[in-house]
């Protein structure tokens, strides 16, 4: 019995070992999102955007020395499960470069596990500047920072709406947190101080008893630091106790479905955004009209052409030298690449020099850019 | 400010005691906690929003004929799917240990919301009514209330009224009370007692489906894990309210409804589920059996 197990084994191996030799090297480039959960709309949409650039290159067959393949990972958006995903991807040896995760308390804990194998690792989303403060030399930011898009979007408010009194919220997560605290710091320095700074739980419906406190105060704009979900809630709630006032938000919180659930009281909210906005972009043209052609029914979520520009940014370092995990690294760290955003390169931490925000505002229920 | 809060508090309760009525009758009858309880919560807003969307539009043109249809069916819906739930996951464990259909209870939760996730949508979906325009906005000396709330505070009061009537009052609920007590003895006096449970099932389902409609019109959105955070406040509601009794349950939803408010009114946001949880353990530290809930020597 345990001679035949043996035998069937060895052959097992042999025809194995046959196939591995015989087809070109498997190449793996992976995509780490909440593909599933109450922010899977982002994901889903950075999983199409990378799904895309991989099927260009191998419909252009950059790379016939290699078998080009996308794998997506979900990490529900929670960080324990990022860690269990980013070892999971570790122990592959055939991933090359990660593109993800979306959010900033789960790229910081998943940037470690990386960091112990020499992963290249791009996030095209994760805004929390400690992210690459951690000197870790695998990690890379395709997209601008929150110590960036907080005061920026302070100034704008001082500036551009000549608001002086603002209500502030967050959800208590590594993301919404700072990006609120970072918020408050400038606001404060402008010699304004802020009414209120209080945080609210993911996952949450009802946040009436908030509002009607925040209302009391008599603000004339709510700052707001996390995700779409709960922003959505606290907009149409405001309206509905007659708080009529914007509600100002980060990157978090553009994406369609935010107007989908706060309906019509999104009406003049405004959000700030990493980059340019893709109109702007003439090099990104095609890449909108692909992206629409290719997915009819699905709207292109904020983080989709960042997350196609780190996947193509990740074949150009292949493709200058190779599968060798610490010359890739090398190479993106020296990388300058013109792509659809522009010219993109990293500083010594790993985060991008293009550092521009745009505002963006919901006007007859999409979102807007402002100029 | 306060009246606001004590309005907030009184909507966000009338939803929370509904859900925890579901809890309660069947942790009365049977000594179990229904942990799928929060799933039928779900489902019967999604049924509700079902038939908000596809029912055809010459019904959907009748607004007042369209709205009891949604009601009817979600309620209905959601009564006979906690009734398969126990015939099919709990009726064939009674006999075993008490933790067997707790357990069981867990695996259907996790089951239903997988259900959903995968089959219907892993996405929020808006809730098709009432749009902004259809709600009337009433303002009483700058204290802000809407039609919404005043019917689900109606419709919550209703249902507890005519549940306390049928309990108290019927036949049946009578067979019911006294299943509650004893089955065997129940059984021997020529109730049965399985009808009992199914209907207990049906009952405490079908509530639990008319908040989960409630919650999908007053929030505007459903997801497929919209149940948890309510079921974890409502089952709080019914053991502080006195686990097993119905009045409990009522006065323990509005309590933890009107709490939640007030302390994020005038405490914080942060530390609200702190200082509810904290307020609960005073509770029960200086009244163990519930606000409501009577001593009993354990049942053999």
């Amino acid at each position: 019995m345990i001679r035949k197990l043996l035998l069937l084994l060895s052959i097992l191996t042999l025809i194995l070992a046959g196939c591995g030799q015989s087809g070109p090297q498997v190449v793996k480039v992976a995509l780490v999102a909440p593909l599933t959960g109450d922010i899977s709309a982002h994901g889903q949409g950075m999983k199409r955007a990378a799904q895309m650039a991989v099927d260009e290159a191998n419909a252009a067959n950059l790379f016939p020395q290699y078998q080009l393949q996308f794998a997506a990972f979900d990490d529900r958006g929670d960080p324990k499960e990022a860690v269990t995903v980013a070892n999971q991807i570790i122990s592959d040896p055939t991933i090359i470069g990660i593109v993800g995760h979306l959010n900033s308390g789960c790229s910081i804990p998943a940037s470690q596990v990386y960091a112990k194998k020499n992963v290249l690792m791009i996030t095209p989303a994760s805004t929390n500047p400690k992210l690459t403060q951690q000197g870790l030399k695998n990690v890379f930011r395709l997209c601008t920072t929150d110590d960036v898009q907080g005061p920026f979007a302070a100034n704008f408010v001082v500036d551009s709406l000549g608001f002086k009194k603002v209500a502030v919220i967050h959800d208590k997560t590594a993301y919404g947190l700072g990006l609120a605290e970072l918020f408050r710091t400038q606001f404060v320095s402008r010699v304004y101080p802020v009414l209120s700074f209080v945080g609210i739980d993911v996952g949450e419906k009802d946040y009436k008893a908030l509002i009607t406190k925040i209302k009391s105060t008599g603000p004339e704009i709510i700052y707001f630091g996390g995700m779409h979900p709960e922003c959505g809630l606290i907009t149409k709630q405001a309206k509905e106790l007659g708080l009529a006032i914007p509600v100002f938000s980060g990157d978090g919180v553009l994406t369609p479905e935010y107007i989908t659930i706060g309906g019509p009281a999104t009406e003049g909210d405004l959000s700030s955004m990493t980059g340019l906005p893709p109109e702007k972009l003439p090099a990104a043209q095609k890449f909108i009209d692909d992206y629409a052609r290719l997915y009819p029914n699905d709207d292109m979520q904020p983080y989709d052409p960042y997350t196609y520009e780190a996947v193509k940014m990740i074949l150009e370092a292949v493709r200058q030298v190779g599968t060798n995990r610490d010359s890739l690294i090398t190479t993106v760290a020296g990388i300058n690449f013109t792509g659809i955003l522009g010219e993109s390169s990293f500083d010594e931490i790993g985060d991008t020099r293009n550092k521009t925000i745009t505002i963006y505002r919901v006007t007859n229920g999409k979102f807007v850019y402002v100029d | 400010m306060f009246f606001q809060q004590l309005i907030n508090g009184i909507t966000l309760g009338s939803i929370y005691a509904l859900f925890a009525l579901g809890y309660t009758m069947v942790y009365g009858i049977l000594l179990m906690i229904n942990f799928a309880h929060s799933e039928i919560f779900m489902v019967g807003a999604y049924i509700g929003f079902w038939a908000l969307t596809f029912l055809p539009l010459s019904i959907q043109n009748v607004v007042p004929l369209h709205l009891s249809l949604v009601f009817v069916s979600s309620i209905v819906g959601a009564g006979l799917l906690a009734v398969l739930v126990e015939r099919i996951a709990y009726r064939r464990l009674y006999g075993a240990s008490r933790l067997t259909p707790l357990i069981s209870a867990i695996g259907v939760s996790i089951f239903l919301q997988n259900i959903m996730q995968v089959g219907v949508s892993a996405q929020s979906q808006p809730y098709p009514y009432p749009q902004s325009s259809d709600i009337m906005h009433f303002d009483f000396f700058g204290i802000q209330v809407n039609s919404l709330q005043i019917s689900i505070f109606l419709l919550a009061i209703g249902a507890m009224i005519a549940l306390q009537l049928f309990v108290n009052r019927t036949k049946l609920g009578k067979a019911m009370r006294a299943t509650a007590q004893n089955h065997t003895v129940s059984q021997l006096m020529g109730i049965n007692v399985n009808l009992i449970i199914t209907m207990t099932f049906l009952i405490g389902g079908a509530l639990g489906g008319l908040a989960g409609v409630l919650n999908g019109m007053y929030y505007g959105s459903i997801k497929f894990n919209m149940g948890f955070f309510p079921g974890l406040k409502a089952f709080t509601a019914a053991v502080v309210g006195g686990i097993g009794n119905i009045k409990g349950a009522m006065i323990g939803g509005f309590l933890l409804g009107i709490i939640e408010a007030m302390s994020v009114g005038y405490i914080s946001s942060a530390y609200k589920d702190v200082i509810l949880f904290l307020v609960l353990i005073f509770v029960l530290i200086f009244r163990p059996t519930g606000i409501m809930g009577e001593a009993v020597t354990e049942k053999i």
